[in-house]
C-alpha cells in the first residue's frame, strides 16, 4: 500500500550499505547534506560528482527507489512558490537552479537513509549521543504509534462518511474535524494506558 | 502445614473519583503456580481489581494494604519489587507494547531492573523461545499480528521473572488459531495465572478454579466446572451456562 | 511551512539551528520541572497525533485541501513547553524519516514551527482567554486567534530568514509570505477551533490543563521573553547585517533615506495608502498585518459563537 510505503520507508536488504552500523551511514548523510549545501554555485561539478556518488550508493544498495524518485519530483506549492520568486532576484536563475539541484540532491540523500537504516536504530545512535531522553522517548513513542492513530483514524473517517448523507465542504470539515477530536481523547486515554503499562514494567519517569 | 500464599486479598475496597465504588471487600488468596478465571459481568470490577494486584491502583498505596504478593505488603517501598513479580498483560497489546522493536520491549523490564548484556540477551531471547517467538526479535510491532503482540507482552512479563501473571481478558479479539496457541502457552507456563475473561469456554478448558466477580462483591469462589454447571448461578450474575458444559457427550 | 535544504544560507541555518536549541532546550527544562510524570507518554502519542492529524483533508477549492499545522493545537492541548517537545519531534521525523523539510534546515523549521508558532500561540491565548474568559466560548476564540496568530508569526520567521539568506527580496517575501499565510491561518484558526470544540465537549479537562501557580508566572514571563527575542531578532537581523547592500536596501525600503538625501518634499505630505505603498511597504505590510488580524478575530468570534453555542444540534454528535 503506497500509504505504508510512505509512512515507512525502510526497505529490508542485505547490501554493503544496509550492513553499515547505523551511526555511520546518519553521519556520512548529515555530512553529505552539510557538503550540498555549503558548496558554492558555480561549482556545478562539484554537484555532479555528489550525484554520481549518490546513484553509486544507491546502486550497491539495491533499494527500489522508484516510489522516493518521484516524491523528488513531487515539489511542495511552498518550495515550488520561493524558488519562483527567487528567479525574480538578480541573478535569479543561478540562484533558482542552485537552490533546486541542493535540495533535490540532499533530499536524496535523506532518502537514502532511510531506505536502508532502521529508524529503531536510527532512535539507538540519538540515544548513544546523548540526545535528550525526553526527545529520544517522545521519538519513539511517536514513531510506536503513528500506524496505530493513522490506522485508528482510517476506521473513524470510513464510519463517519458511512454516515455522511450530504456531500459538501461544510460537512467535510466537521467530518475532519470529529475524526481529529475524536482521535485526541482516544490518543490521551491510551496515553495514560501506556503510562500505566510502563509503570507496571518498572518505569521509573 | 505452612503455606506462604503467593498472593493475599484481604478486604479490599475501591472507590472511584467520582466516589462510584468498584471493590466492596474482596477476599481471596492464589497458591504458587495455581490457575484460577476471574469471571463476572461488564462492570463488576475485574479491570479495577486487575490493576491492585500490580499497585497501579490505588494512586498513593494505602498504609495498611489489602494486598499481600509473596509475603510483601503492598506499600510504596515493595511496589518496584511487586511489579517484578506481578506481571500484568493489559487487554490491549497495543498499549503494553511501545517499544519501537519487539526485541527492546521484551528487554524493557529487565532494563529497568537493572540487567545488562550478555544476561540480557540471554534473558529476552529465552522469553521469546518460551512464547514461541523465537527470532522475533527484529520485528515491528505494528507488522505483528494481534496474537503474537499479545506473546511478545507475555514474553515481557516472563522475562522479569515474574511469579504471578495477570491476565486481562487474553483471548477477547483473537483468531481461532490464535486463542489456541495461547490457551496451549498458557496451560504449559508453570507460573501462577490469575485470568479475567469472558470466555467461558476457556475457563472450563484450562483454569481449575474460577472466582465470580459481580459488583465489586465475589459471589463465588471454587472449581470452576461446578460453578460453571451451575446455571442458576451463571445467569444471576450475567453469565451463563458453557456450551462445553451443556453439551455432555459420553465419551 | 518546511524549508528544504539549499534555500537558507549557512549563517542564517547556523543561527536559527542556535536559536532553535535554546528553545528546545528551555523548553525540555520546563517539561522536566513542572509535567507529571504521569503526562510524558502524552507528549510522544501527541506527537504522533500531530503527525495523523496533518494527514486530513480540508477541502478549499475545486480539489486543493488544506492541513493543519497543529502548533497551536498542540500548545492548547498540552501547554506551551510540552507542545515545543511534541512538535520538534514531529518535525525531526518528518526531515529524517519523510524528507519533507531539510535537514540542515533543521534548526530554522524548528525554530519557525516548534519553538515560535507553539510560543506565540500560548501568549496570545492566555491573553485572549483572561480577556474574553475561560469558559467554552473564550477558549474557542482564544485558540482560534492563537492559530492565526502562531502560523503568521512562524511565516513571518521564515520569510526573514529566506530574505536574509539573500534567496528572495525582503519587501517581496514578507509582503508574499505574510498575505499568504494571513489567509492559511485563517484555515488554521477554524479548524483548530472545530477539534478543540469537539474535545472540549468530549473531555473538557484534556483542553489547556492548569498549572501550578508559581509557574505559570514564570511560565508566561519566559514565553512572553522568548516570543519578544524571537520576534526582535527576525526584524532587527537587516540592520544587523553587516553586508552595507542590506542596510541600504532596507532604508530604501523605508522609504526615507535616499529621498531625504535627495532633498525631496516626503510624498508622505499626500497621505494615502497607494503612495505609502510605493514609499514603504513595510509600513504597508504593516497595515496589512493589523487588518487581517482583525479579520482574523471577527472570523474567530463568530465561529467560537457558533460553536459553543449549548444544545446545537448539528454539534452534538
Amino acid at each position: 500500500m503506497l500509504r505504508d510505503r510512505l509512512l515507512s520507508p525502510y526497505q529490508h536488504g542485505s547490501s554493503a550499505v544496509h550492513r553499515l552500523p547505523a551511526g555511520t551511514k546518519l553521519l556520512a548523510a548529515v555530512a553529505c547534506a552539510v557538503l550540498i549545501v555549503l558548496l558554492p554555485r558555480s561549482a556545478w561539478w562539484a554537484h555532479a560528482a555528489v550525484a554520481g556518488g549518490l546513484v553509486a550508493v544507491a546502486a550497491v544498495s539495491r533499494a527500489d527507489l522508484r516510489g522516493m524518485l518521484l516524491r523528488l519530483l513531487l515539489l511542495e506549492p511552498f518550495v515550488l512558490g520561493i524558488a519562483l520568486l527567487a528567479l525574480l532576484r538578480p541573478g535569479g536563475v543561478p540562484l533558482f537552479l542552485s537552490m533546486l539541484t541542493k535540495s533535490t540532491l540532499c533530499l536524496a540523500t535523506m532518502v537514502l537513509l532511510t531506505a536502508t537504516t532502521r529508524f529503531s536504530d536510527l532512535l539507538a545512535v540519538l540515544w548513544r549521543i546523548r540526545v535528550p531522553a525526553l526527545l529520544v522517548t517522545t521519538l519513539a513513542l511517536m514513531h510506536r504509534y503513528l500506524f496505530v492513530l493513522v490506522e485508528e483514524m482510517e476506521r473513524m473517517q470510513r464510519a463517519r462518511r458511512s454516515r455522511t448523507f450530504v456531500a459538501g465542504r461544510s460537512s467535510a470539515w466537521r467530518n475532519s474535524a470529529q475524526v481529529a477530536g475524536q482521535l485526541f481523547v482516544r490518543t490521551s486515554e491510551r496515553a495514560e494506558r501506556v503510562y500505566l503499562a510502563m509503570c507496571a514494567r518498572g518505569w521509573k519517569a | 502445614m505452612e503455606s506462604v500464599s503467593l498472593l493475599e486479598v484481604r478486604d479490599l475496597h475501591y472507590r472511584y473519583p467520582d466516589g462510584h465504588a468498584a471493590l466492596r471487600g474482596l477476599t481471596f488468596t492464589l497458591a504458587p503456580g495455581e490457575r484460577v478465571a476471574l469471571i463476572g459481568p461488564n462492570g463488576a470490577g475485574k479491570s479495577t481489581l486487575l490493576l491492585h494486584l500490580n499497585g497501579l491502583l490505588p494512586d498513593r498505596p494505602a498504609l495498611n494494604p489489602a494486598v499481600t504478593v509473596d509475603g510483601l505488603p503492598l506499600v510504596e517501598a515493595n511496589l518496584p519489587e511487586v511489579r517484578r513479580r506481578v506481571g500484568l498483560l493489559f487487554q490491549d497489546p497495543d498499549d503494553q507494547l511501545f517499544c519501537p522493536t519487539v526485541w527492546e520491549d521484551v528487554a524493557f523490564g529487565p532494563q529497568q531492573l537493572g540487567m545488562r548484556e550478555p544476561q540480557l540477551s540471554r534473558v529476552v531471547s529465552d522469553a521469546l523461545a518460551q512464547v514461541g517467538l523465537g527470532g522475533f526479535g527484529e520485528r515491528l510491532p505494528h507488522h505483528l499480528s494481534r496474537g503474537e503482540k499479545r506473546r511478545v507482552c507475555l514474553a515481557g512479563l516472563l522475562a522479569c521473572d515474574a511469579r504471578l501473571l495477570v491476565l486481562d481478558e487474553p483471548t477477547s479479539d483473537l483468531d481461532p488459531r490464535g486463542r489456541r496457541e495461547l490457551m496451549m502457552l498458557l496451560t504449559h507456563l508453570p507460573v501462577a495465572q490469575l485470568i479475567a475473561t469472558h470466555d467461558l469456554e476457556f475457563v472450563v478448558e484450562t483454569c481449575p478454579r474460577a472466582i465470580v466477580l459481580d459488583a465489586g462483591r465475589i459471589v463465588a469462589d471454587g472449581p470452576s466446572r461446578a460453578l460453571l454447571d451451575d446455571e442458576p448461578l451463571m445467569l444471576a450474575h450475567g453469565l451463563e451456562r458453557p456450551h462445553i458444559l451443556r453439551h455432555r457427550h459420553p465419551h | 511551512m518546511h524549508v528544504p535544504d539549499g534555500f537558507l544560507d549557512a549563517r542564517t541555518l547556523v543561527a536559527t539551528a542556535a536559536a532553535a536549541s535554546v528553545g528546545f532546550g528551555l523548553a525540555l527544562r520546563a517539561v522536566r520541572r513542572h509535567l507529571p510524570p504521569r503526562r510524558v507518554p502524552l507528549i510522544g502519542l501527541t506527537a504522533a497525533f500531530v503527525f495523523a492529524a496533518q494527514m486530513l483533508n480540508f477541502p478549499v477549492a475545486a480539489g486543493t485541501s488544506g492541513h493543519l499545522i497543529g502548533a497551536a493545537l498542540a500548545t492548547v492541548l498540552l501547554g506551551p513547553a510540552a507542545a515545543v517537545v511534541a512538535m520538534t519531534a514531529v518535525l525531526l521525523l518528518q526531515s529524517l524519516m519523510f524528507a519533507d523539510g531539510g535537514i540542515t534546515a533543521l534548526g530554522a523549521n524548528v525554530l519557525n514551527l516548534a519553538v515560535i508558532a507553539p510560543l506565540v500561540a500560548h501568549g496570545v491565548y492566555r491573553v485572549v482567554r483572561s480577556a474574553a474568559g475561560v469558559g467554552p466560548q473564550g477558549t474557542l476564540l482564544a485558540a482560534g486567534v492563537a492559530a492565526w496568530c502562531s502560523t503568521l508569526a512562524a511565516a513571518l520567521a521564515c520569510a526573514a530568514q529566506l530574505a536574509a539568506s539573500g534567496v528572495v527580496a525582503w519587501g517581496t517575501v514578507l509582503a508574499a509570505m505574510g498575505g499568504v499565510h494571513m489567509v492559511i491561518g485563517l484555515g488554521e484558526a477554524v479548524i483548530t477551533m472545530l477539534i478543540v470544540a469537539v474535545v472540549m465537549r468530549a473531555r473538557p479537562e484534556l483542553v489547556m490543563p492548569a498549572e501550578p501557580a508559581r509557574a505559570t508566572a514564570r511560565g508566561r514571563t519566559l514565553a512572553y521573553g522568548a516570543a519578544l527575542a524571537i520576534g526582535s531578532m527576525v526584524l532587527v537581523a537587516p540592520f544587523a547585517s553587516p553586508w552595507p547592500d542590506g542596510l541600504e536596501h532596507v532604508a530604501e525600503r523605508f522609504g526615507f533615506a535616499s529621498r531625504a538625501l535627495a532633498g525631496q518634499p516626503a510624498p508622505l505630505a499626500d497621505y494615502t495608502v497607494a503612495p505609502l505603498l510605493d514609499a514603504s511597504p513595510w509600513l504597508a505590510t504593516v497595515l496589512a498585518g493589523g487588518i487581517g488580524a482583525l479579520v482574523a478575530f471577527a472570523v474567530a468570534w463568530f465561529v467560537a459563537r457558533a460553536l459553543a453555542a449549548p444544545g446545537r444540534a448539528g454539534a452534538r454528535h
